[in-house]
């Protein structure tokens, strides 16, 4: 299985809102981030949570976040660990 | 729908506080704290329920309860909660 | 923290829980102290502490480090992980940037190489403002930053465990590796303090 994004790609979070567990938190979804770097297979939480066997493995990426993105200010960035399945590219000059 | 472990970004939780806390000094501040570790650390090894299903029935406690809670109570419910989905114990067996 | 009322409450549950599952052959209450001591006696700041010092004084060490945090460590006899075994990724801060970590969802923490975590950083005040206004909860913690450094939260969401490689403080080139070693504290490798 190959990765879906390599370091460096733009890539936005899904705006999901689920009921069930999930390490997407509220505070990032629908942002656009950066590819930090890929941090290897993990069986997606969400799924594992409720106690399924059934759990992709998913590759894991160190995306970065601009506050201003996620907060509308500020000057720090956020790094979250994000399963793939949390996130869909992002176009070179998107808005 | 957010849970209340979802925090990120909230606000009205007030200062951090932060150093010179006695309590920091042990990693635990009761023996149940550490029973309590040591219990869920087992029933993850043998395999009686993972670490996201132990995550899950700590963000599913109702918001009031979970603020309310310490850190290892937080814990001691959800251990209790896993452990009678599973039919480990049946319910009502753990109650005083 | 709770009263000694509720603790008593609550540590007469506990026993009665572990009573039931010893009963019903799930666990075994000898293994659990065994396994309690053996986690408190091999998870310690110490740990977090010896990973800097030898980064500070071997450069070689420290660029595997960098590289890949779970080898690295391993070389000293070190794994990240607790239940399950983690990742480690090691974060450097330098004169211009600095790194500080949280886990904004539970209580993420590499305590294997830092012990159980303090308080404060299970605690809601700090999962929540960390990442919106780091600054201002670094300064509560008495570290204030030049304005122009370049802050990065690193929120633990999955199963990488984060540790921050500090500065290594000014005046020090004389210091043996064990010197060096006393002078990390906890925060530090949390990223709450400089050196």
């Amino acid at each position: 299985m190959t990765d879906r994004f390599a370091s460096g790609a733009r890539v936005r979070t899904v705006h999901h809102d689920p009921t069930h567990h999930t390490r997407l938190p509220r505070y990032a979804r629908g942002k656009r981030g950066v590819i930090v770097e890929p941090e290897g297979r993990h069986p997606l939480a969400d799924i594992r949570s409720q106690g399924r066997g059934d759990a992709p493995l998913e590759q894991v990426y160190a995306v970065r976040f601009a506050a201003r993105e996620l907060w509308g200010e500020g000057d720090h960035e956020v790094v979250l660990d994000l399963w793939e399945s949390y996130l869909e590219p992002e176009a070179e000059a998107g808005h | 729908m957010a849970r209340i472990n979802d925090v990120g970004g909230m606000t009205g939780f007030g200062p951090v506080v932060t150093a010179d806390d006695p309590d920091d000094t042990e990693p635990f501040h009761a023996d149940w704290e550490a029973r309590v570790f040591a219990l869920n650390s087992a029933l993850v090894r043998e395999g009686v329920y993972n670490l996201d299903e132990f995550r899950d029935a700590v963000e599913t406690m109702p918001p009031g309860e979970y603020l309310a809670a310490s850190y290892y109570e937080r814990w001691f419910h959800a251990i209790r909660v896993l452990l009678e989905r599973k039919g480990v114990v049946a319910a009502g067996e753990l109650d005083d | 923290m709770s009263g000694t009322h509720t603790d008593a409450a609550i540590s007469r549950r506990v026993r009665k829980l572990e009573a039931l599952l010893e009963e019903r052959g799930i666990v075994a209450g000898a293994a659990l102290d065994e396994a309690l001591d053996a986690f408190l006696a091999g998870s310690s700041p110490l740990n977090g502490a010896r990973i800097v010092a030898r980064a500070w004084t071997d450069p070689a060490f420290k660029e595997r480090l960098l590289a890949d945090g779970t080898s690295a460590v391993a070389e000293l006899g070190y794994a990240a992980g607790g239940v399950q075994p983690q990742r480690l990724r090691v974060v450097e801060n330098t004169a211009r940037t600095h790194n500080v970590v949280v886990c904004t969802l539970c209580s993420c923490y590499p305590v294997r190489l830092l012990g159980p975590s303090p308080s404060w950083y299970k605690s809601e005040a700090y999962r929540s403002r960390v990442v919106r206004e780091p600054r201002a909860v670094l300064a509560e913690f008495g570290c204030v930053l030049p304005a122009d450094t370049e802050i990065t939260v690193w929120d633990s969401s999955a199963e990488t465990r984060y540790l921050v490689l500090p500065r290594r403080p000014a005046g020090t080139d004389d210091l043996t590796e064990q010197a060096l070693t006393d002078l990390v504290t906890r925060n530090a490798l949390i990223g709450t303090a400089t050196l």
